[in-house]
């Protein structure tokens, strides 16, 4: 008999937790441990940011379901990792700490014989100054509270300028000079623009992105070149053509270092330090590991040998300049190379570099995104690594057989650009590979534009919609669950 | 050249029964990339179970 502890209940862990549960003989132990007592869907938060979903709409209790399928649940947080045991423990360990309930501030040594760290990024808003969901005037979208916070603040908004018939600035983009999530920060300013124009105050309101990125539609992943219609479009020219539409104007380079009421500080490429002013703002905070640390049976300190920040995997780590980065830098299997039952899909893994172009400004400071993972890779990270542990124990040993680097693997984002039946739009976008191979697509920007395409409408409204409803009866483990992909 | 969205693309983009279409023709050609599968880029050498 193995157990399998999963740590995290977002899109990685919940979908390794779900395919492990449902392949492995129930003589086999599958644990979770998350601290957050629902599953959220992600993608959707955006929409309760704009007040047309409740939170209530993008979450459901985990403990149900993980009851009814015999999956065992924890609601605790993991603290340290100790794959060696300890003195007492000759098992290897997580020491988790309860998180609610009776044994709240509790503490227990989880043994396992595999362990999937699924504990995604840590909201790092401490690294920004002032840069706190809720104060300063500025919101986040990251969770369903914190959009529900968002959505109260903009409609506070909205209200005023209609009682006092003044004008207002928004803000939406990133609030760090390395933050990634583009995307999502995308999808807001979008939104809030067609809400505006639906509550008949657009004209009242000036929108501007504000973004680490270098151009327009990087989003992290070094821009892309797509077929757009019958043409070939980069996606630069594709967002700036979108914002021009829109009246929304842009801030490039910039990396937020302060927030004070109604005021974002940044410097930019050209190391000038600027202030933007506004009434509300939503920006996207830097990711960062949880600060985890592992120790040896002895209690040694061995947390560089699992963590760089986030967990460490078979990445190639050697850092080498842009020109020289490739596809094969990226990991395959999310496995910790000192300890192979260790394994690390969706976020939580530490990526070898950047995909953007890195860049500093004058006064040296790194501006320029970091690497997102969004949820369909994140998904299929976990659910390859949930598989190569289940072929591990029914087999004896670990083949490995099951593989996913972002380098061969294609990703879908539909962005929401505004909810409405009728009145909704959607920009879906196909990229392969996620990260650029420039060797094999050498003139096409490392992507193939066979499948690499945008389009721009309201079946991108309803698709999006049809993922937020396919994704939660996939995560509920409803009948046939597993027929929809990750 | 400055790319724009043209009113009669507006148009398009935002018609229903048009969009009704789109929306077959997308969730096919996404599900496509989607079923299209991944893989490694490097060989692996297998680890002997813990
Ligand atoms: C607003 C927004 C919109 C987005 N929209 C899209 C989109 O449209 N399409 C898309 O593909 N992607 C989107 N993304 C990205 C997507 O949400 C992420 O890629 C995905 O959630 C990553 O999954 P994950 O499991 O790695 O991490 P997470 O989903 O962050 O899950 C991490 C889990 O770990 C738990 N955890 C944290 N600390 C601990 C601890 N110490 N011990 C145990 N558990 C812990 C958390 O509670 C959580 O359950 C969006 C992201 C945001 C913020």
């Amino acid at each position: 008999m193995s157990k399998i502890v999963v740590l995290g209940a977002g899109i990685g862990g919940h979908v390794a937790a779900a395919h492990l549960r449902r392949k492995l003989p129930k003589d086999h132990e599958v644990l979770v441990v998350s601290p957050n007592r629902n599953y959220q869907w992600v993608p959707s938060n955006i929409w309760v940011g704009i007040g047309r979903m409740k939170p209530k709409d993008v979450f459901f209790p985990l403990e149900p379901v993980y009851r009814k399928k015999g999956i065992g649940y924890k609601q605790a947080k993991a603290v340290s990792f100790h794959p060696e045991g300890d003195a007492s423990q000759n098992k290897p360990y997580v020491l988790v700490e309860y998180v609610f309930g009776e044994k709240a501030g509790i503490q227990e040594k989880v043994t396992y014989d595999f362990l999937i760290n699924a504990t995604g990024p840590k909201l790092a808003f401490e690294l920004t100054e002032g840069l706190k969901p809720g104060t300063n005037k500025a919101f986040s979208v990251c969770t369903y509270d914190h959009a529900e916070q968002a959505s109260t603040g903009l409609n506070a908004l909205v209200e005023r300028i209609k009682k006092s018939n003044s004008r207002a600035k928004i803000l939406i983009g990133t609030g760090h000079a390395k933050a990634t999530c583009q995307g999502a920060a995308f999808e807001y300013i979008l939104n809030v623009e067609r809400e505006l124009v639906r509550l008949g105050v657009r004209d009242k309101v000036e929108i501007t992105w504000i973004s680490n990125e270098y151009t327009l539609g990087d989003f992290g992943m070094d821009g892309m070149l797509l077929t757009y219609g019958n043409s070939t479009l980069k996606s630069s020219d594709m967002v700036e053509m979108i914002f021009r539409d829109r009246g929304i104007k842009w801030i490039l380079g910039a990396g937020v270092f302060k927030m004070e009421d109604g005021k974002a500080h940044y410097e930019n490429l050209e190391g000038e330090y600027k202030t933007e002013e506004f009434d509300f703002a939503m920006l996207i905070p830097a990711f960062s590991g949880h600060g985890f640390k592992a120790f040896d049976k002895d209690n040694k300190d061995i947390t560089e040998k699992l963590f760089k920040g986030f967990m460490i995997v078979d990445a190639d780590y050697t850092a080498k300049p842009y020109e020289e980065w490739t596809v094969q830098d990226w990991p395959e299997t999310y496995q910790n190379p000192s300890y192979p039952n260790i394994f690390a899909p969706g976020i939580a893994f530490a990526p070898p570099h950047a995909i953007s172009k890195p860049r500093k400004s004058k006064n040296g400071t790194d501006i320029f995104p970091s690497p997102p993972r969004t949820g369909m890779p994140s998904g299929i990270t976990a659910k390859l690594v949930a598989d190569n542990i289940i072929d591990a124990i029914k087999q004896g040993n670990m083949t490995l057989n099951h593989k996913g680097s972002l380098g061969n693997m294609g990703a879908a984002c539909i962005a929401s650009a505004g909810y409405g039946t009728t009145s909704g739009s959607g920009i879906s976008m196909t990229t392969y590979p996620i990260v650029p191979n420039y060797n094999k697509y050498k003139n096409t920007g490392g992507r193939d534009l066979k499948k690499t395409f945008g389009d721009i409408g309201l079946a991108g409204h309803w698709l999006k919609l049809t993922l937020h409803y396919a994704f939660l009866y996939k995560a509920k483990m409803k009948p046939f669950w597993w027929l929809i992909p990750e | 050249m400055r790319q724009e969205i043209s009113e009669s693309q507006r148009l398009r983009m935002q018609n229903p029964f048009i969009q009704i279409f789109k929306y077959i023709y997308l969730s096919l050609k996404i599900l496509k990339i989607v079923a299209g599968g991944h893989g490694g880029t490097r060989k692996v050498i297998a680890n002997p179970r813990p």
